[in-house]
């Protein structure tokens, strides 16, 4: 679980990845994630997830970038399964080579979006996210709603963190019991977690409210967001590269897995 | 009895909480740990009831290595009170809320009952008994954490940061329930960096800073040493301050109560 969220949050660095506009890393990974959405091939997915290993590379966060993807394995499992379920009770079918198959393009797809998001949230940080927000006309009020959920997702990680062990503390045994009962065990965690949640999201509506968050309509920055000659040009060959991507799906006919 | 054998313990982030702890605790003691904030207090008391394991060397709870055997029944013997351990409820009741540690360790109903019921009564929340844990007062919520840990009647109580956001009254009230739980027998440990708190309780007391314990003694002792208190970013007690400035009278820094000080300095003084 932790694994997971240390690779959604940013990591400083000073590489080229972290130095371009956000809003150009934003293109790149929403575009690498459409490539991944139109295609199903194997080979394709197993390209778009090589370009993002790469440009984690670059950005010197690889080994959390990987962690990331490792850590989803369970998730990814169960798309898989679920697929599979779902295949099976379609009228007709039944469990053969094809049906796995598609259900293993299917989750196969979800490490392409997995890796395309932790590429970006990896090198961005939240600020830079809510400057290419608001830049591209979104209204702050959004931004700032998605800019504090992604603020507080680590802190409620350690929060979740100090209520098992305060749970254990109190005899509870997370570990054993089959699945119903292994459910139930976590209502002592999870109810504490909601209400805590809910506390701190009044208790941070009213300590912004306080600094007159919303008196004006336009915001402005100490850092304005600029683009570079660097940024255009990576920025023309990522929309190249998935104009190439669209030319092939519709006209070439492809012949690979 | 708890043993800490040269106890190391780092934390997943590269962070060196313990850097070899060395420490016993007799059962019926009280004790305080002190120190400032990251010193490793709360990392210490994780280790009693084996929430954390220590990375190197090891610790023994009444001779059960705390690596040998799980959380839960390590928690028998050593209930911890957490700092915030108020947003850890969950119940509809408080009746409830005390009977679910009692009922994960199996406890019979009937004996339920009357633990659920004595802890009630101990912490003065017997009116409360079937309102919900959210409505009470934040004193009230310190209390309860106390009850919860104190119904299945654990051998040692750990507390942690037990003061933080309580009036006079509620520490006053602390103290008492301090003294008459360790009357009763139990080892009683407290992590504070509130040094009146401790300075009234006059524990022995451990003080800690930067993952070792540097100085393990009597509060009158501790407590009266100003310059390794301030090494150790805490501020002495009041009444030592005063003392430590009455050499002139040929008083010595002293930890005691501010009448047996004004006779000592009337005396002085005719």
């Amino acid at each position: 679980m932790s694994t997971i969220l240390r690779g959604l949050q940013f990591y400083p660095g000073k590489t080229v990845i972290h130095k371009l506009d956000p809003r150009v890393k934003l293109v790149i990974s929403l575009l690498l994630m459409m490539t991944a959405a139109i295609y199903l091939e194997v080979t394709i997915i197993t390209i778009v997830v090589a370009v993002e290993a790469l440009l984690s590379i670059i950005a010197k966060v690889f080994s959390r970038w990987a962690r990331t993807v490792y850590g989803a394995a369970p998730l990814i499992i169960l798309v898989f399964l679920l697929n599979v379920l779902f295949k099976l009770s379609m009228p007709g079918q039944s469990l053969g080579f094809q049906s796995i198959y598609e259900a293993l393009q299917l989750a196969y797809r979800l490490v392409a979006f997995l890796a395309s998001f932790s590429i970006f949230f990896l090198t961005t940080t939240p600020e830079e996210l809510g400057m290419a927000l608001t830049k591209m006309k979104v209204p702050y009020m959004y931004t700032f709603a998605f800019i504090s959920a992604i603020r507080f997702t680590p802190i409620l990680a350690e929060e979740l963190q100090s209520i098992i062990d305060a749970q254990k503390s109190r005899g509870l045994e997370l570990e054993k019991g089959n699945m119903i009962t292994r459910l139930r065990r976590y209502i002592p965690i999870l109810i504490p977690l909601m209400v805590n949640v809910l506390r701190r999201s009044y208790e941070l509506a009213e300590a912004i409210e306080v600094k007159c968050f919303g008196a004006k309509k336009n915001r402005t920055y100490l850092r304005e967001l600029k683009m570079t000659k660097r940024d255009l040009t990576v920025l023309s060959i990522s929309i190249t590269l998935f104009t190439l991507a669209i030319y092939v799906k519709l006209f070439v006919k492809l012949n690979i897995p | 009895m708890i043993v800490f054998e040269n106890v190391e313990y780092v934390y997943p982030n590269g962070f060196k909480a313990l850097r070899g702890v060395n420490l016993e605790i007799e059962s019926g003691e009280i004790v305080a740990l002190m120190g400032e904030n990251g010193a490793g207090k709360t990392t210490l008391l994780k280790h009693l009831n084996g929430l954390l394991k220590p990375f190197s060397g090891r610790v023994l709870v009444d001779g059960v290595d705390t690596r040998r055997t799980t959380v839960a029944s390590l928690s028998r013997k050593v209930g911890i009170v957490f700092q915030n351990a108020e947003e850890m409820f969950f119940s509809p009741t408080i009746y409830e809320e005390i009977a679910f540690a009692l009922n994960n360790f199996r406890y019979p109903e009937d004996i339920i009952q009357k633990r659920v019921g004595w802890a009630l009564k101990f912490m003065e929340l017997e009116e409360y008994r079937d309102k919900s844990p959210f409505l009470l007062s934040g004193g009230e919520k310190k209390r309860l954490a106390l009850a919860i840990i104190l119904a299945w009647s654990p051998e040692v109580v750990a507390l942690d940061e037990p003061t933080v956001g309580q009036d006079i009254l509620q520490k006053e009230k602390m103290i008492q329930i301090i003294r008459q739980a360790n009357q009763q027998g139990k080892t009683i440990i407290i992590s504070s960096h509130d040094v009146e708190f401790i300075a009234d309780i006059k524990p022995r007391i451990i003080l800690m800073s930067k993952g070792r314990i540097v100085k393990d003694g009597p509060a009158e002792e501790v407590l009266t040493d100003i310059p390794l208190l301030q090494e150790c970013s805490l501020l002495p007690p009041q009444i030592v301050s005063l003392t430590s400035r009455l050499d002139f009278l040929g008083i010595r820094p002293k930890l005691a109560g501010p009448e047996e000080i004004a006779v000592e300095i009337a005396r002085r003084l005719k």
